[in-house]
């Protein structure tokens, strides 16, 4: 493929995950895939641009010192751990010739249920602004279930008492998808931090892209070792885009409200699982595929 | 890219001149072959190229539709691979891979030339003990298959489909150019995607169905520089690899962190 071409999607990528601050590996991967990069690769080589764009972004809370490194440790733990236990799916469905369907149903579902939330959630957020009423103030000090499990913990900076199973088990399934699918996994690590842990919002976003910065580095290192799938050419090319186009992004995200920002990136979301449904429901342009299992090029 | 200079072919077709003796000197039938190059360099800037093979059979004598004539067929190999070969189908509404065939030993590049239909040169034997022709590729198969048996024979065309729709498999009929009576060429391209390895030139002569002369050369292809050192870490060094792929984007994100610095 044309080298300005995937520098081109890193950069639009880039500049989109600049606008809504979110990674953006969620979008970048099925963009290569739709563009024809067998899935495997495209999904390692994501993971290693996603430590590009997240390292890009730590530098900037490692400063405002909006990191809690005790909690991010223990969220990386679980996070290799899950990464681990992806790499070797991975290699599963590979052998077996069902990578690229799991793929395609985990985009769709996961992008589906996202999007629609989003969707949701912005419209809703809209028409209270229209109408003038004030959004609920979150009660902080509120507990759940999450809050009586053993083997507590104490995270000074995020003023947490709460036990580490939750946390690990967090980082591992973040891990885990963000190697199958080749996504950080923020936009699902910040709501989950902040709603089910309680981890105060100041703190969040810096904790959870220095535990996604790790995570994708692990990544990275066991696709290369277990899958070889990572293409260093292709993720340098995607990630110089990136890096340039977030700064744009991020400049014109000012401009624009919350709200609109999240309604625009919903209907992305869901754009994006919806092209993924199309192609698993329509008849394929050729049934047949090959696959190199041993020998020169496997 | 081919290793050296444009004027190879006409180099190897002027020591070919040289190297044969005027008929009757040698056996009848004798063939000879050469390659413009037998190293091919894939660099970072490699799109394909193309091996020029230059040859002389003494006493050629072609004529068209006369059976006692010679004829020539020239096939070019890449080193093996196994390859699975899948089928999708409809499952709950979705389409999914269900059936495969996995073929092993077969070649990871294959193009034949030659000077008349593959068909009419030998008989069908023959051409499949020597691997002549696309419809002539040995395909093993696997004993572990869900193929049904009726269906095996579409496997094996859509594999040669595949492969030709790639531009590592090749058929070229009628291909091999005469320059005079005895001395002939053929260029046989390879695609930017041709896989590293030992590669084997053979060459055939026919006479009424039978291989009067054959001979074999190889052809090492082989990637250098910057795309020999990333192939060969991917390869050989993968936990290397992985963290020169991590480094490399740590530093790339803390540059693009400084430099866009916003507070």
């Amino acid at each position: 493929m044309n080298i300005f071409v995937i520098f081109g999607m890193g950069g639009a990528v880039g500049f989109l995950s600049g606008l809504f601050g979110i990674g953006g590996g969620f979008l970048l991967t099925p963009l290569l895939i739709f563009s024809g990069i067998p899935p495997a690769v495209s999904v390692a080589t994501v993971t290693t641009q996603v430590v590009a764009s997240s390292a890009s972004a730590v530098v900037t809370y490692w400063r405002r010192k909006a990191i809690d490194l005790k909690l991010a440790t223990i969220l990386l733990a679980g996070g290799v751990f899950g990464s681990l236990i992806g790499v070797i799916l991975f290699q599963v469905l590979q052998s077996v010739g069902q990578l690229d369907l799991v793929i395609s149903l985990s985009y769709v579902t996961f992008l589906g249920a996202i999007g629609s939330l989003m969707l949701f959630e912005s419209i809703r957020a809209i028409r209270r602004r229209k109408s003038g009423v004030a959004p609920k103030a979150r009660r902080p000090g509120q507990h759940n279930w999450i809050h009586g499990l053993p083997l507590k913990v104490r995270f000074r900076r995020s003023k947490l008492y709460v036990s580490v199973i939750p946390v690990v088990a967090l980082g591992a399934i973040i891990g885990f998808l963000g190697t199958v699918l080749g996504i950080g996994g923020g936009f699902m690590m910040v709501p989950a931090l902040i709603y089910l842990l309680r981890v105060p919002t100041s703190i969040v976003i810096g904790t959870s892209l220095f535990q996604i910065l790790f995570t994708m580095a692990a990544a990275t290192i066991f696709h290369a070792m277990g899958t070889k799938t990572v293409d260093i050419v292709l993720a340098m090319t995607l990630m110089i885009g990136g890096v340039i186009g977030a700064q744009f992004g991020a400049r014109m995200g000012q401009n624009l409200r919350g709200d609109q920002l999240r309604l625009l990136l919903a209907l992305l979301v869901m754009g994006v699982g919806l092209r993924f449904a199309v192609d698993l429901l329509l008849i394929p342009e050729d049934l047949y595929s090959i696959a190199i299992r041993k020998g020169a090029g496997a | 890219m081919i290793h050296r200079t444009f004027l190879q072919p006409f180099l190897a077709a002027a020591v070919l001149f040289a190297a044969c003796p005027p008929s009757g000197a040698q056996q009848k039938n004798d063939l000879v072959t050469s390659l413009s190059s037998d190293v091919v360099s894939i660099q970072s800037n490699f799109t394909g190229t193309e091996i020029v093979i230059f040859g002389q059979a003494q006493n050629i004598e072609r004529q068209p539709n006369d059976p006692s004539s010679l004829d020539l067929a020239i096939v070019v190999e890449g080193p093996p691979q196994d390859i699975t070969t899948r089928r999708k189908g409809r499952f709950l509404g979705v389409w999914v891979n269900r059936q495969a065939e996995r073929f092993q030993h077969v070649p990871s590049f294959y193009a034949v030339a030659s000077t008349i239909d593959i068909g009419a040169m030998a008989d069908r034997d023959l051409l499949d003990e020597l691997g002549i022709g696309l419809n002539h590729i040995n395909l093993a198969v696997s004993g572990v298959s869900n193929v049904p048996l009726a269906d095996r024979d579409d496997f094996r065309k859509a594999f040669i489909r595949l492969r030709e729709e790639t531009g590592l498999y090749s058929e070229q009929e009628t291909s091999i150019q005469f320059l005079t009576d005895t001395m002939f060429r053929t260029n046989i391209p390879l695609p930017a995607n041709i896989p590293v390895g030992e590669y084997k030139v053979k060459s055939f002569l026919f006479q009424k169905g039978e291989v009067v002369s054959s001979t074999e050369e190889t052809l090492a292809v082989a990637k250098i520089g910057f795309e020999q050192i990333t192939f060969e870490l991917a390869q050989y060094y993968p936990l290397v690899y992985g963290l020169l792929a991590v480094g490399l984007a740590i530093f790339t994100g803390w540059l693009a962190g400084v430099i866009f610095r916003r507070d």
